[in-house]
């Protein structure tokens, strides 16, 4: 039976065509809406397309790590989607350009403010671009081993990956715990230098989790949309839909007890920053972001059947998708003002990255086989029921 | 086969077996079809038409409750019933409230998980369900399969049951007696065990009791007794004066008591009254005047009060035309700062209180020197 592996998508030409008119955009903001912006948009995509690639392979890591059987038939989707990772590598060095224009650390100011004194070598301008190359190239190295050894799996059916990856999981857990907070403090707090709040990887990896969760969910079931990932059942969306709900939770604790920590203390330099975040429209903001990323997801998820049932869920998907987008938007822009930005260099951008990100997920979702079909437990994973 | 009978077991060997039987054992209609396994078989609930349990809305219903109870409670002490401020916050700060909330929803939430599935769906206290004394129990808990078909109604059919299951494949029938004493709790038994609590409890309680008046060093827990503190009242260590409590710092004011008319009575002349003249307001003087002006200066204000004659001094006679003249301000001063036999009543009156009685006795002036608008207003 022959499918056609692109029923149902947006033409690849439509894609193409955003991704030229937003590079339009993109260069045009640099010169029209002056470069903080356009470096601002620039890191906000960067961590949007970061966390999503790294949020894919920590599912990856994970499964390996607990030695999942379930997951094994949809393991290759946030493998795919975990090679996000390597476009991810060019945006970040772009993003380098950033540093001086954004981050008031890396200026030489810095040296004499009180507060920054002291990690001025810290949020030094050299220092931080080689934070992040190595976390780029941890990032890779995950890649790597967990992706590129999988996909060779396919091939070679050899049972040994297996226990290469659950020996490597545990080590990635260690890189991936540095690597989500290294990139969450210098490319997000580090806009904010005299701001700290030590859970703040912890925030950045929930978004992170709840971002690949939510976009393996889609793109499972676009691809049974296709008939593609046959033997996939509602059992198998269950849990991604249970995962989805339980780090939702996770989400808004983590960030309610940041707030509330910093709401009591009322510290000048902790509080600062959610004061920002609470006048004006970016109050507004503040309350949608609460409810989009936990009161609506969290009733949407409660019952059993939203998370079996692939209509219901694709919507929570989709939902977490803009929810985690808003999240960063959140975290990012409030810099550029007491009034929320948005207009055209954000709509460019946006076309630019999304046009990009559709095509290599959609590239990558024709890559190779559907499943892991060298995975040793892949059948036990069919099989799985509730 | 006996009289009553509780449920007609059949026996399989095979899962494959045991779901092949369950359409034709439910078809049958004669009872509740029911199966007992060594391990869950997948797809099984579907076909005994088991309904999903209500456990999960249940939950749910208990966990907003608890949320919203949780919430109640804290505004209500800490917002309505005893304002407070902590720490800076404001009286109804909901972000303090959330820690609780959650403890709260979560134990609602789980409790109703916990005793709603024991007591409401799986009848605890059941002791003894009949299947576990039945002969098949010990194949069910290792490799046999067990279709039973439960009576519903006195009117069950044992022998049509055991034909059903019989036609259906199983390779052993066994009936099940009903039990002879009730498997659920007895009233008799509610005693036992309350009886036996009361008593554990007293036996504890006198245990400790003694316990820690014989062996003064056993003492339990006395580190909340024992920690470093200052009592009110009581002597301390702690500072030079040997004083648990201190004196405040000069110049500390209470909230609400905000030094005013500090100035000479002259001074204090120009001062507004703040409050609007509100029937509340009014009622308030009223009340504070009563208790605290008119045994010197009489109900109606004319200097002429129930202490009048013990007191020497004679206190000023508030209808006379120089008080009648007085601006607000100047009878406000008086009151906070007293005047010479008078003594002053800041302590005792907070600043809306004060305010409060001069608005009283300025209707106390008015009404002995009524005018004819004023009868109009009145009568209208
Ligand atoms: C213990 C008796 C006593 C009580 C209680 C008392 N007063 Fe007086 N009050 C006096 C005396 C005596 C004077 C006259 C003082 C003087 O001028 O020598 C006086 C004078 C006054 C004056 C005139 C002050 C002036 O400038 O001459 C006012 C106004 C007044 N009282 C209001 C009040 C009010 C209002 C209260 C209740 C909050 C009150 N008093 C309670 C004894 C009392």
């Amino acid at each position: 039976m022959s499918q056609d592996k692109n029923a149902s998508n947006l033409p690849a030409s439509w894609l193409w065509g955003a991704v030229a008119l937003g590079a339009l955009g993109v260069l045009g903001s640099y010169a029209a809406a002056g470069p903080e912006r356009f470096w601002a948009n620039w890191v906000f995509w960067f961590v949007l397309l970061f966390t999503l690639g790294l949020g894919s392979l920590f599912i990856v890591a994970l499964e390996h790590l607990v030695n999942a059987k379930w997951s094994v038939p949809i393991r290759r989707i946030p493998e795919r989607l975990a090679t996000l990772l390597i476009p991810s590598i060019p945006v970040g060095l772009i993003a380098l350009g950033a540093i001086p224009v954004l981050y008031p650390g890396a200026r030489p100011e810095a040296a004499h403010h009180p507060l920054l004194a002291g990690k001025a070598f810290w949020l030094s301008m050299p220092f931080f671009s080689a934070r992040t190359v190595v976390a780029l190239a941890l990032c890779l190295l995950g890649l790597w081993v967990l992706v590129g050894g999988s996909l060779k799996q396919d091939a070679t059916k050899d049972p040994a990956f297996n226990f290469k990856a659950r020996k490597f999981a545990p080590a990635f857990m260690a890189i991936f715990a540095l690597v989500v907070t290294l990139v969450a403090f210098d490319w997000i707090s580090g806009l904010t230098p005299e701001w700290y709040s030590d859970i703040f990887g912890v925030y950045v990896f929930a978004g992170a989790f709840l971002s690949g969760l939510a976009a393996t969910a889609l793109a499972v079931l676009h691809l049974q949309d296709q008939g593609r990932l046959e033997g996939v059942r509602g059992d198998h969306l269950y849990n991604l839909g249970g995962f989805l709900f339980a780090f939702t939770v996770f989400w808004s604790y983590i960030g309610f007890a940041q707030y509330m920590l910093m709401w009591y203390a009322n510290l000048p330099d902790e509080v600062i920053w959610y004061k920002v975040r609470l006048q004006g429209s970016w109050h507004l903001i503040t309350l949608v972001l609460a409810g989009l990323h936990f009161v609506l997801p969290f009733f949407a998820l409660v019952t059993r059947d939203s998370k079996k049932d692939p209509r219901r869920l694709r919507r929570v998907a989709y939902l977490m998708l803009g929810a985690h987008v808003l999240d960063i938007y959140w975290l990012i822009f409030p810099i550029l003002g007491a009034s929320p930005r948005f207009s055209w260099p954000e709509l460019s951008f946006a076309l630019f990255f999304l046009g990009g990100i559709l095509l290599w997920a959609r590239g990558a979702m024709q890559k190779g086989e559907d499943m892991p079909v060298g995975d040793p437990f892949l059948r036990e994973g069919l099989e799985f029921r509730l | 086969m006996p009289e009553t009978s509780y449920a007609v077991l059949g026996v399989f060997e095979t899962p494959d077996a045991l779901m092949k039987a369950i359409p034709q054992a439910r078809a049958a209609k004669l009872g509740t079809v029911e199966a007992y396994t060594p391990y869950a078989i997948h797809g099984i609930e579907e076909a005994l038409g088991l309904r999903r349990s209500p456990l999960g809305g249940m939950v749910l219903v208990m966990g907003i409750l608890g949320a919203i109870t949780a919430f109640g409670f804290q505004y209500w002490i800490s917002a309505i019933d005893y304002p407070i401020i902590t720490g800076g916050k404001g009286a109804g700060s909901w972000e303090a409230f959330i820690p609780i909330m959650f403890e709260v929803t979560v134990l609602f939430a789980t409790f109703t998980a916990g005793l709603g599935m024991l007591f409401l769906l799986n009848k605890l206290p059941f002791f003894g369900h009949p299947v576990l004394s039945s002969k098949s129990i010990k194949g069910i808990t290792r490799d046999r399969y067990v279709l039973a078909v439960e009576a519903e109604s006195e009117a069950f059919d044992s022998a049509a049951a055991a034909r059903t299951l019989q036609a259906a494949g199983a390779i052993e029938i066994e009936a099940l007696p009903a039990p002879d004493r009730s498997p659920f709790l007895t009233s008799d038994y509610i005693l036992r065990t309350l009886g036996g609590i009361f008593i554990a409890c007293v036996v504890a309680g006198l245990a400790m009791y003694f316990a820690t008046k014989w062996f003064p060093v056993l003492a339990p827990m006395k580190y909340m007794h024992e920690q470093p503190r200052l009592n009110a009242q009581k002597a301390s260590d702690f500072f030079k004066d040997g004083h648990g409590m201190q004196q405040p710092v000069p110049g500390t004011v209470a909230r609400g008591y905000l030094p005013t008319a500090t100035g000479t009575q002259e001074e204090a002349a120009s001062l507004v009254n703040p409050l609007p003249r509100t029937p509340e307001v009014f009622a308030l003087g009223k009340k504070v005047y009563t208790n605290r002006c008119e045994v010197c200066h009489g109900a109606v204000g004319n200097g002429v009060g129930s202490l009048t004659a013990a007191y020497g001094a004679k206190p000023a006679n508030l209808q006379a035309q120089q008080f009648l003249d007085y601006p607000d301000g100047k009878i406000y001063w008086a009151i906070v700062n007293g005047k010479n036999s008078m003594p002053s009543h800041a302590p005792y009156l907070s600043e809306r209180e004060r305010w409060a009685v001069v608005d009283y006795v300025r209707a106390l002036q008015r009404a002995q020197n009524a005018k004819d608008e004023d009868l109009k207003v009145a009568t209208r």
